[in-house]
């Protein structure tokens, strides 16, 4: 990364190279990307001209890269490892930071799964916390993927239940239950999406790819368990707080307009680790790991609990369990 | 040729005019500038500057997609009639009704930019070829095709009339009324699609409802006339384009017949929500009764049914649907109240509580109200000018420069008339 | 902390079980024989040097460490009554063993090892005795069950806890102790249900022991003030 900071100098020979990209790219996107292609440049030509240092010549350079860029799922290696390079450039240009994007894909042979023990989680919040500095949530807006809703004993009663509760817990009569995005095996957010921008992975994660979203929104509609959150302006996080560690379908920077959502932590657990919010839990609420290994601890829990899921009539199938001792 | 002197004169007719055209036009474009300024506002901040959030991830700009759809849909009312049941009445009318889906689907393909904002060119992620468009699963590139395709369909379909009456021709009845029946499913569809948009998502009970689509159809059907009734009416009265009585009576019947059919649903889906409550209905009573605190669309939606109630009443009663200036008020409120339960009555509650049970209450800002003003805006200024450019040529008004007899033919008034504006057919000399 | 926790146990800090100082300069031989000295095992020096660098009171929260630094000598196998897949009819329960590994144990044994005053001598364990010396205990467990002091410690060894049967075990093997009674929380224990995994969902499988997470004397999880609350409408704050 900091190679990449120092390659871009003031001379113009450096900029020179950099300027033959477009060009390439363009060729490959065909006529009607040539086409908004112009009136793309139209509208950025109307940007004052004369306040064109290299850096923000490479800036557009780069943004209009961003702009023209393919769909993820259709890249090459080669354009992926190009892609990686130029979001962490912009990265470094837009708000200097170091952050290393990672394109890992799903292991073979490994399917996620969840499980949330309701009579062990004690309403702390801790995952929450976790899940904030991991993920690079949004903190001017205070974007959060988990909600723990506080419930009394005797019933799940989602519209009696409250999330915003904020005394010592565990309370006295009560119980915790926490949601986040499902990795439904049928999501119903997928198939909704125009521009097939979202779309599940071979591990089950369900992911978006950030450059492609429009931003239309049908998929917040069309989620049941409420586990999409929108940008509705550009996410903020202090620079001493950025987890360089992402993934591109994870943690990294999303721009204003697009939709976003809980990742399992893929940036962690595709290298094996456990989700931020599974290592945060104090009690231990929350089992994570292969469904597709018959001796891991999900696989334990669901033969042996009784289990039960959210909102199981809408055949979602999610792969997030709920049980108890 | 012609081509060129078409446009030509087609700029001509809309920007020339009296005293009160210019006011109107020139109002329609500040107000358009004024809700250009605010989209280039949640342009560049973002939608943080509307009212929506990720509780009510929709708003005011789905609310009005949902309502006008139903409004470009309409035109088959007229179409259907007019070119395949060679109905008389409506022969004048349809090109004006043709003129209203134009400017109803530019307003809905604004209202889904707005929507999501960043600029439009965005969008080329959903070019064939170079792009991803997700179908046939997603709902909404279902509708990106059919509601472009519509738009293609009432542009061309009119143009190429316009365009043979313009250059002395008889239009062709093969070459456009294949298109017409194309027109006429496919009307039907964008608004069935539409509502499919919303009934397919079960993550979203209120909207769940198999009713949803015919719900849509029959309020459509109701708004559409309605809106068709005031505009013939003011054509009318301010020109010579002779609009026959029949042709509105039969328009305000169809409107009576399509309210009380879309009562008649409201009225179902009422009793399917309240008589035995459920957690689905939760969304309904807050729409109707509010939960708890929480009654902000209360006074909204009911001042909508009571629009639509005593619209339908009204236009249920012969001697008040046959006095031209009760129609029009009918007629008024009936759009009003349509649009009242239909956009904002029916997008909103669908998001409240969330799928979680959460409340949180959705009022649009000001952003909002002027890029809404604004659409809305550029859809009357479409509509006016091409039912400026239409008139002069179904007049005979309008012909062009470069035809030898200048006069192709004329309009005929009968001489023995029972009303002011007797029911004429051109008649065409070869 | 969890790195701390590492720096302990790589450091091998033998000196931080008399003084609370770390020296990591000392070399392994010193250990043994020091550890030979003293009955204690590895695990048991770690442990310390572990406790000598925390903070009291800290709940342990885990994160990323590598497994292979975890490589505690408290590795066993726990053979424990589990359920397998292959439930079949009439054989409702078929019993297997789950090998697992146990972290070591991260909690406070307390301010100073129970040999600085016990050494060498078999305790007396009566009631009134945790009032002497043993203030900082909250015996809620003891009092709720009627169990003694000697139903779980070793009067031999005091660093060990004895098993109903006699066999001394050390702290962080105390699973095997609590398992004697909560033999449902330890099945879901070592099925994964109970407790907590350490580090990754693959590959070596290091879980909490019991004690790191419950007080043995008053193991009920304590109430406090969660993170802050989720705001339903949410105000941004901009710089602008």
């Amino acid at each position: 990364m900091s190679d990449d900071g120092n390659s871009v100098t003031p001379d113009g020979a450096e900029d020179g190279t950099v300027l033959q990209k477009p060009v390439d790219r363009r060729g490959a996107l065909g006529m009607l990307a040539a086409g908004v292609a112009a009136g793309a440049a139209a509208a950025s030509a109307c940007r004052p001209l004369n306040a064109a240092t290299p850096e923000e010549r490479e800036l557009r350079v780069l943004e209009w890269q961003e702009f023209t860029q393919k769909h993820y799922r259709r890249m090459t290696d080669a354009e992926r490892a190009e892609t990686i390079q130029r979001i962490e450039r912009l990265a470094k240009i837009r708000h200097d930071e170091d952050v290393t994007i990672a394109t890992t894909d799903a292991q073979p042979g490994v399917l996620f799964g969840y499980a949330f023990n309701i009579s062990k989680c004690k309403g702390y919040r801790n995952c929450i916390e976790a899940c904030i500095n991991e993920n690079n949530l949004d903190r001017a807006s205070d974007t959060q993927y988990i909600r723990i809703f506080e419930m009394e004993d005797g019933g799940i009663n989602l519209e009696e239940a409250d999330a915003t509760y904020q005394h010592e817990v565990p309370a006295e009569g009560h119980f915790y239950l926490g949601t986040q995005c499902f990795q439904c095996a049928n999501p119903p957010c997928v198939p909704v999406c125009p521009v097939g921008a979202t779309w599940q992975e071979p591990d089950g994660i369900v992911v978006i790819d950030y450059n492609w979203c429009v931003g239309c929104r049908a998929c917040m509609a069309a989620c049941p368990y409420w586990a999409r959150r929108f940008n509705w302006a550009q996410a903020e996080v202090p620079l001493n707080e950025v987890n360089p560690n992402q993934h591109y379908l994870g943690n990294r920077a999303r721009k204003k307009g697009v939709v976003e959502k809980c990742t399992f932590c893929i940036h962690r657990t595709r290298k094996g680790q456990l989700p931020a919010c599974v290592a945060a839990c104090p009690p231990g609420a929350r089992v994570f790991g292969n469904l597709l290994d018959p001796d891991s601890e999900i696989r334990w829990v669901l033969a042996n609990k009784h289990l039960f899921r959210l909102k199981e009539e809408l055949a979602t199938e999610p792969r997030y369990w709920y049980f108890s001792d | 040729m012609h081509l060129r002197a078409f446009l030509l004169s087609a700029l001509r007719s809309a920007t020339s005019g009296g005293r009160r055209y210019h006011l109107w036009m020139g109002g329609l474009t500040v107000i358009m500038l004024a809700g250009g300024y605010a989209y280039l506002e949640q342009a560049n901040h973002g939608l943080v500057v509307t009212g929506m959030n990720d509780h009510v991830s929709w708003g005011l700009y789905i609310s009005n997609l949902a309502f006008l759809v139903g409004l470009a849909a309409a035109a088959v009312i007229l179409v259907l009639p007019a070119y395949i049941l060679k109905d008389v009445d409506f022969s004048q009318a349809v090109l004006i009704a043709e003129g209203v889906a134009v400017s109803a689907l530019v307003m809905c393909l604004a209202f889904v930019m707005a929507n999501s904002p960043g600029w439009p060119w965005k969008w080329w992620r959903l070019a064939p070829g170079v792009g991803l468009l997700n179908w046939p699963d997603s709902m909404l590139a279902w509708d990106v095709i059919l509601l472009n395709g519509y738009l293609v369909l009432n542009l061309a379909i009119p143009f190429y009339i316009l365009y043979s009456h313009y250059v002395g021709r008889e239009p062709l009845k093969r070459k456009y009324v294949p298109f017409i029946y194309v027109s006429v499913f496919w009307a039907v569809s964008i608004h069935l699609v539409t509502a499919f948009l919303f009934s397919g998502l079960t993550a979203r009970p209120f909207w769940n409802s198999a009713l949803l689509g015919p719900r849509f159809l029959a309020s459509a059907f109701t708004a559409g006339p309605a809106f068709m009734i005031l505009l013939l009416g003011f054509i009318r009265s301010n020109s010579e384009y002779p609009i026959s009585d029949s042709a509105i009576s039969k328009l305000a019947t169809v409107t009576a017949v399509a309210a009380q059919v879309n009562l008649v649903m409201l009225l179902s889906e009422l009793i399917f929500e309240f008589f035995t409550p459920t957690h689905h209905n939760i969304s309904a009573r807050y729409l109707f009764f509010g939960l708890g605190e929480h009654d902000a669309l209360v006074p909204w939606i009911r001042t909508g049914i009571a629009l639509n109630v005593t619209a339908t009443i009204t236009l249920m009663i012969h001697p008040l649907r046959k006095n031209p200036r009760v129609l029009m008020w009918a007629c008024a409120a009936l759009f009003l109240g349509i649009w009242v339960e239909k956009g904002i009555g029916l997008v909103i509650p669908g998001f409240i509580p969330s799928p979680l049970g959460e409340i949180v209450e959705y009022a649009p800002t000001w952003v909002e109200l002027w890029v809404t003003a604004g659409i809305w805006a550029m859809g009357m200024f479409v509509l006016t000018v091409l039912v400026r450019v239409a008139l002069p040529i179904e007049l005979g008004v309008l012909r062009s420069p470069h035809l030898e007899d200048s006069q192709p033919y004329r309009v005929v008034r009968p001489r023995s008339t029972r009303t002011r504006y007797p029911d004429v057919r051109p008649v065409r000399k070869r | 902390m969890w790195t701390r926790l590492v720096n302990g146990v790589v450091c091998l800090a033998v000196v931080g079980i008399a003084s609370g100082c770390v020296d990591e300069q000392r070399p392994e031989r010193e250990t043994a024989a020091l550890a030979a000295d003293t009955g204690l095992t590895d695990i048991d020096l770690a442990v310390a040097a572990f406790n000598a660098q925390r903070q009291p009171g800290e709940l342990p929260t885990v994160q990323a460490a590598p497994v292979d630094r975890w490589a505690g000598p408290g590795a066993r196998p726990f053979e424990v009554a589990v359920r397998t897949s292959k439930q079949e009819a009439g054989h409702p329960r078929r019993f297997g063993s789950i090998t697992l590994e146990t972290a070591l144990r991260i909690r406070p044994v307390s301010q100073y090892p129970c040999t600085s005053c016990h050494f060498g001598r078999t305790v007396v364990m009566t009631d009134d005795r945790i009032d002497d010396a043993h203030q900082n205990i909250q015996p809620v467990h003891p009092e709720e069950t009627g169990a003694l002091c000697s139903t779980c410690h070793s009067a031999d060894n005091v660093e060990r806890l004895a098993l109903a049967q006699g066999e001394p075990v050390t702290l962080t093997e105390s699973y095997r102790l609590c398992a004697q009674c909560h033999f449902q929380q330890a099945e879901a224990w070592a099925g994964g249900a109970h407790g907590k995994r350490l580090d990754g969902w693959q590959g070596r499988r290091v879980v909490m022991g019991c004690g790191d997470c419950h007080d043995p004397h008053s193991p009920a999880i304590q109430q406090r003030i969660p993170f802050r609350a989720p705001e339903l409408e949410r105000a941004r704050t901009t710089h602008e």
